[in-house]
């Protein structure tokens, strides 16, 4: 039946020819993420007689997936996308090798030599974070990475090859919305404010406590300056306020010791916190000031939420505040048994797709709005807000995974200078295009990830090797830094060494593998002054020739800064400098590009910008210790989304 | 007890869809999900692409669909056919797949007939017509006049797709599609403050900016601000002009509210000025919406209803929300009752349209919609063919309508020689004088110069027909996306014809 095949790859036009029938039987591709776009290109893949892939998710199957995630069945809810993903789509090609991980893809195991045995890495991704990583380890392995998104109607498809296209990261990425954490606490305007208001309570109550997600009174508001002989006083009654006259403890504390009541809850939050925000008075001069509520005096059926008796989903109906109270209780009760059942010290992961995580956050914003006289919201709205929801259908991914292969295709064939950016629009735009193919951008010679400075990488001995070799002999000695910064791209950005003085002497005799460096590692190290970042690829051996302490494999480049970035000293502006040469190469004027704002991420808006490798220009500005908190592991969208 | 028992498993399988299909339901809303789970479709003839857009429509859960292919699987199926399997070969075709694409969704159901579409349009035609839309797939080019043919005369719309080798083509054939809901990407709101209603008028004529607090005066919503100094405005003008202008500085906050000039076309639309008993819902409600412009309405359409949000005070916000809304129902209970009159007056039941109906048509009254395609049969004929169009895109020798002409051709090539060109290996380099033949006799007949590559016609012949499952899969999604559009009644689907090209992945659309 394969000869059939052949017939079909033969009857590709001259570029494509058997050439590349035997460069798709022999290539091994990587398919990162068995979402909605992935499990479209696993069956495409399968079916263009690719011989040999790997696929890894970490993300299990959800009921709201089913609608267009076809190689999942309803009895698979609950197990592992990849694992599920090559069962189902082996049953259409015994002859296929397929290799499923249910892992994430930043796990450390998955280092510039697993990708360096791929031909072709092929992105089906939902989530920045991971984005930038894998961009980043093809660059590095130099395998060239298909990139793609869709966002409801909206996709986009793009190559990415190191050294002839724009990376993933040649362009700055609009920021993640976040909001002021006063206007979270004492002075919400909008439903959104309420809504991540109630996701902070959530994992103060029953989640990962995080002080930067604090749900009381702010006394630091800067808009209460002025009132600083106050503020102390204040200070001491808020502390007072919070665990209702004890001692400052945390809020989860507290609402463990009475056993999570919904009514001291309920009355802690919106009525003693709201009182204590309205002694505040500075803040309500302007503002209309919020309104306490009692749980044994709920206000009557609210006649201005009007509930649309139509609505043939549930979901779309708005609540009184009396049912938001009623949904306050139970859904307590039931993130409280939740929490037992895992056991001591467990944590729950907000979960749009939780009901009893999604009916918390609708009630507790709600009545937080109602308070502060905000429009209160249906559960359907606040879902979509609080989980970043990205509506998604099984057609625009069937679109987009029938781009990917052809691009594919193109770069088997060594045809990558063919391979375009191609969007595609909700409806065939003024010149009636529905796809606009652009062609691809040279890399952006500024970029802070791909750009012409050359990564190099060392073989040496991780358990042998000391930060301080490799800061003097390795740094200094052999690549001409003068005050190098040094971190692991790790995810957690642990910091080697430093500049300032004596910030990590601690680490000198330290050896590398001490800080989680093993083969594959990158680090990444930067000397300010000389405006230089260069990353090295670690490659653990146990023996060197001539008992050498280390070797460089590859390119070295000269000392010092490089000649092709002459821009002394504004690029330290970093990432929000505009770029020249932004603008693509479009050959259609009404591009519709596509830019999805935000995520879906469980992470709220404020953590936006964890796991985003801090550039190195702007290093100074950070403090050293700072720990960046990885964020990879916990994603679970679902959502395949694309901002490039 | 048993009626309570069913009453919650009822509920628990809404729950359960709501759940599935939470991500597309953001799209189309509830009633188009339910107007897709409504819908039947029929599939003739099981190509890749033909079942690659079935899965997308089974996928989000259309009602009922239907497969109809007197042919067996082949080895060559299941080369690029993801739900014909390899021990299915042999077996009828549309059985075989009626099963596998079962299997994605538990909510659709699905049949198959094992017979050849050409005689079951012969047998009986009557058969089509239950469908809500009907998919073609590669078919000659006879079987797939014939069967427009029927589709046309009952009113179905059709959708032609196929992939050929590297080429999409999608083809949508429908007498009259009405849309209510266009989903615009840009709707302006809609405030009336060029020609205020009483009640917002004695609303804010009520408000005294300078009697307010400063706090309540910072939180005054922006509508009564620009009213105010909108009549403040016309103040200062002289009496004549003071009623129609509107002062250059507001014009782009203001969203004016005059009739769009589609809207008005519609008017004057066959559809809406000879009503009579056949009239679908659709035009007994333009010509009563057109009635509410010329009376009540004066020369506005009904108001929308919907603020956007704004900074206000969440009390004078609400009242200014149901001051809206207000005035939106009692523009909509105006057209109903209009609607009810030209029922009557068509002999129809004067309230066989639904309060409901009326309602989100007067909402996206600015919106609406038709679309009316040109037939197969015109398209097929030399005379009426859209020579001129098809001649200015060849002048651009790589405009897909190269492209479109091959297929043509090929087809051509099919009629007479009974196969694909190249459809035998041995036989590439045979063919491709006889296809270049077909073009030139097509384009003669159009009297068009015979300028198209060579290249095209040995590509063509290259392809042997076969699908490619990637071009397949693209074609599958995009074709999908049409039928929803066709069944929702939502969203504008194109009008008429879709070249891909998935060599240099770019497309077009044409009016042919």
């Amino acid at each position: 039946m394969y000869g059939l095949f052949a017939t079909i790859m033969a009857a590709l036009p001259s570029t494509l020819v058997s050439p590349t029938r035997d460069s798709v039987e022999n290539s091994k591709v990587l398919v990162v993420g068995a979402g909605g776009i992935g499990c479209e290109l696993l069956k495409n893949l399968v079916l263009t007689n690719f011989k040999y892939i790997e696929v890894i998710d970490l993300d299990t199957i959800d009921v709201s997936n089913l609608n267009r995630q076809f190689l999942f069945q309803k009895q698979h809810v609950g197990k592992s996308k990849a694992q599920v993903a090559k069962d189902s789509a082996l049953r259409f090609n015994p002859d296929c090798k397929i290799i499923a991980y249910h892992d994430s893809i930043t796990n450390p195991d998955y280092g510039v030599d697993f990708f360096k045995k791929f031909t072709l890495v092929l992105n089906a991704l939902d989530n920045r974070a991971a984005r930038n990583h894998v961009n980043r380890m093809c660059l590095a392995a130099d395998v060239p990475l298909v990139e793609s998104g869709t966002a409801g109607y909206l996709g986009q498809v793009t190559v990415i090859k190191k050294g002839l296209t724009e990376c993933y990261e040649c362009e700055p990425k609009p920021p993640q919305k976040t909001y002021p954490g006063c206007t979270i606490r004492n002075t919400p305007s909008e439903p959104i404010h309420c809504i991540v208001w109630a996701k902070y309570l959530f994992n103060q109550l029953f989640g990962e406590e995080d002080a930067d997600q604090d749900v009381s009174p702010d006394t630091e508001d800067p808009e209460l300056a002025g009132e600083a002989g106050e503020r102390a006083l204040q200070k001491e009654a808020g502390e007072n306020a919070i665990g209702g006259g004890i001692q400052r403890t945390s809020t989860r504390a507290w609402a463990v010791s009475t056993g999570y009541d919904a009514a001291k809850l309920f009355h802690k939050l919106f009525h003693d916190d709201v009182k204590y925000l309205l002694s505040m008075e500075k803040l309500w001069q302007k503002r209309r000031p919020p309104t306490p509520l009692d749980w044994n005096n709920l206000p009557e059926e609210n006649g201005t939420a009007e509930a649309d008796s139509n609505a043939r989903i549930q979901d779309q109906q708005l609540w009184s505040i009396r049912r938001c109270a009623a949904v306050f209780r139970d859904s307590i009760e039931q993130l409280k048994e939740q929490l037992a059942a895992r056991g001591d010290g467990a944590e729950l992961v907000w979960d749009k797709d939780d009901e009893a995580s999604m009916d918390f956050v609708t009630c507790a914003a709600n009545i937080r709005a109602h308070i502060f006289g905000i429009q209160t919201k249906t559960r359907f709205d606040i879902k979509s807000m609080a989980g970043n929801i990205i509506p998604a259908i099984a057609t625009t991914n069937a679109v987009i995974a029938g781009l990917i292969v052809m691009e594919a295709l193109k770069i088997l064939s060594g045809n990558i200078n063919k391979c375009k950016t191609v969007f595609l629009n909700r409806q065939p735009n003024p010149r009636k295009k529905l796809l606009v193919p652009c062609k691809l951008v040279p890399p952006n010679p500024k970029c802070y990830v791909c750009s012409a400075k050359p990564e190099v990488s060392v073989q040496l001995n991780i358990n042998t090797l000391t930060v301080k070799t490799l800061e003097d002999k390795i740094i200094k000695g052999q690549f001409g830094m003068v005050a190098p910064d040094v971190e692991i791209d790790d995810g957690k950005g642990t910091i080697l060494i430093s500049s300032e003085e004596g910030e990590t002497e601690a680490n000198n005799n330290k050896h590398l593998s001490e800080f989680g460096i093993r083969s594959g590692s990158r680090l990444k190290a930067d000397d300010f002054l000389q405006n230089y970042e260069l990353v090295i690829n670690v490659i653990h051996v146990d023996q060197l020739e001539e008992d050498k302490e280390f070797a460089v494999v590859g390119q070295t480049p000269e000392p010092g800064p490089q000649p092709n970035t002459p821009q002394p000293s504004t690029s330290a502006n970093g990432p929000t400098e505009p770029q020249p040469g932004t603008s693509k190469d479009v050959e259609e004027e009404e591009l519709m590009i596509v830019e999805v704002e935000e995520e879906e991420d469980k992470t709220p808006p404020s953590k936006a910008t964890t796991g985003v490798k801090r550039k190195t220009s702007d290093s100074s500005d950070q403090p050293a210790a700072k720990k960046v908190r990885q964020t990879a592991t916990e994603e679970e969208e679902e959502d395949d989304i694309i901002a490039l | 007890m048993t009626s309570l028992k069913m009453a919650a498993t009822g509920s628990a399988k809404t729950m359960d869809k709501e759940k599935k299909y939470d991500r597309q339901l953001r799209l189309w809303g509830d009633h188009g999900q339910a107007a897709l789970e409504a819908s039947r479709v029929c599939l003739v003839n099981v190509t890749a692409t033909g079942t690659e857009t079935l899965k997308n429509l089974i996928l989000p859960g259309v009602g009922w669909f239907t497969i109809i292919d007197g042919g067996k699987v082949t080895g060559e199926d299941v080369g690029n056919n993801f739900f014909l399997e390899r021990d299915s070969i042999g077996k009828s075709r549309a059985e075989v797949a009626t099963e596998c694409l079962l299997e994605l969704n538990s909510d659709v159901r699905g049949d198959f007939i094992d017979e050849n579409p050409e005689h079951l349009l012969e047998a009986n035609p009557e058969f089509f017509r239950s469908f809500s839309c009907v998919i073609a797939a590669q078919m000659p080019e006879r079987t797939l006049l014939s069967l427009a043919s029927v589709l046309w005369n009952y009113g179905i719309p059709l959708l032609v797709c196929r992939s050929y080798g590297l080429i999409g083509y999608m083809r949508v054939v429908v007498k009259e599609h009405t849309v209510i809901e266009s989903h615009p990407d840009n709707a302006h709101s809609d405030l009336r403050l060029d020609r205020p209603f009483p009640a917002l008028t004695a609303y804010v004529d009520a408000i005294d900016m300078d009697s307010l607090s400063k706090k309540d005066h910072s939180h005054t919503p922006f509508p009564v601000i620009l009213m105010k100094n909108l009549i403040q405005w016309r103040k200062e003008l002289e009496p004549r002009s003071r009623q129609t202008l509107i002062p250059p500085s507001l014009l782009t906050l203001m969203f004016c509210s005059q009739v769009p000039s589609e809207i008005q076309a519609l008017f004057e639309d066959e559809g809406c000025r000879n009503l009579n008993a056949e009239s679908s819902d659709f035009f007994v409600m333009t010509k009563a919406l057109k009635e509410f412009v010329d009376n009540e309405g004066k020369g506005a359409l009904p108001l929308r209803g919907a603020i956007p949000d704004m900074f206000a005070d969440s009390e004078r916000y609400i009242q200014l929300q149901n001051i809206y809304k207000d005035q939106a129902k009692q523009d909509a209970s105006a057209v109903a009752s209009r609607v009810s009159q030209i029922l009557s007056s068509i002999g129809r039941p004067s309230h066989c349209i639904s309060e409901e109906v009326i309602r989100l048509f007067c909402r996206n009254a600015a919106f609406l919609r038709v679309v009316r395609t040109r037939s197969l049969e015109e398209e097929y004929n030399p005379e009426k063919a859209c020579v001129n169009e098809m001649g200015v895109q060849l002048e651009n020798p790589d405009s897909e309508i190269a492209l479109y002409i091959m297929l043509r051709a090929v087809d051509r090539f099919q009629q007479q020689y009974g196969r694909y060109p190249g459809y035998y290996d041995d036989q590439v380099e045979a063919d491709i004088p006889k296809l270049k033949a077909c073009m030139c006799g097509l384009l003669q007949e159009w009297s068009l110069s015979p300028y198209i590559k060579d290249e095209y016609v040995h590509e063509m012949c290259r392809y042997g027909g076969s699908e490619l499952h990637s071009v397949a899969a693209f074609m599958g999604g995009a074709a999908a996306q049409e039928v929803i559009k066709l069944v929702t009644k939502q969203f504008v689907p194109f009008n008429n014809t879709y070249i891909y090209n998935a060599m240099n992945s770019s497309s077009a659309t044409y009016n042919l």
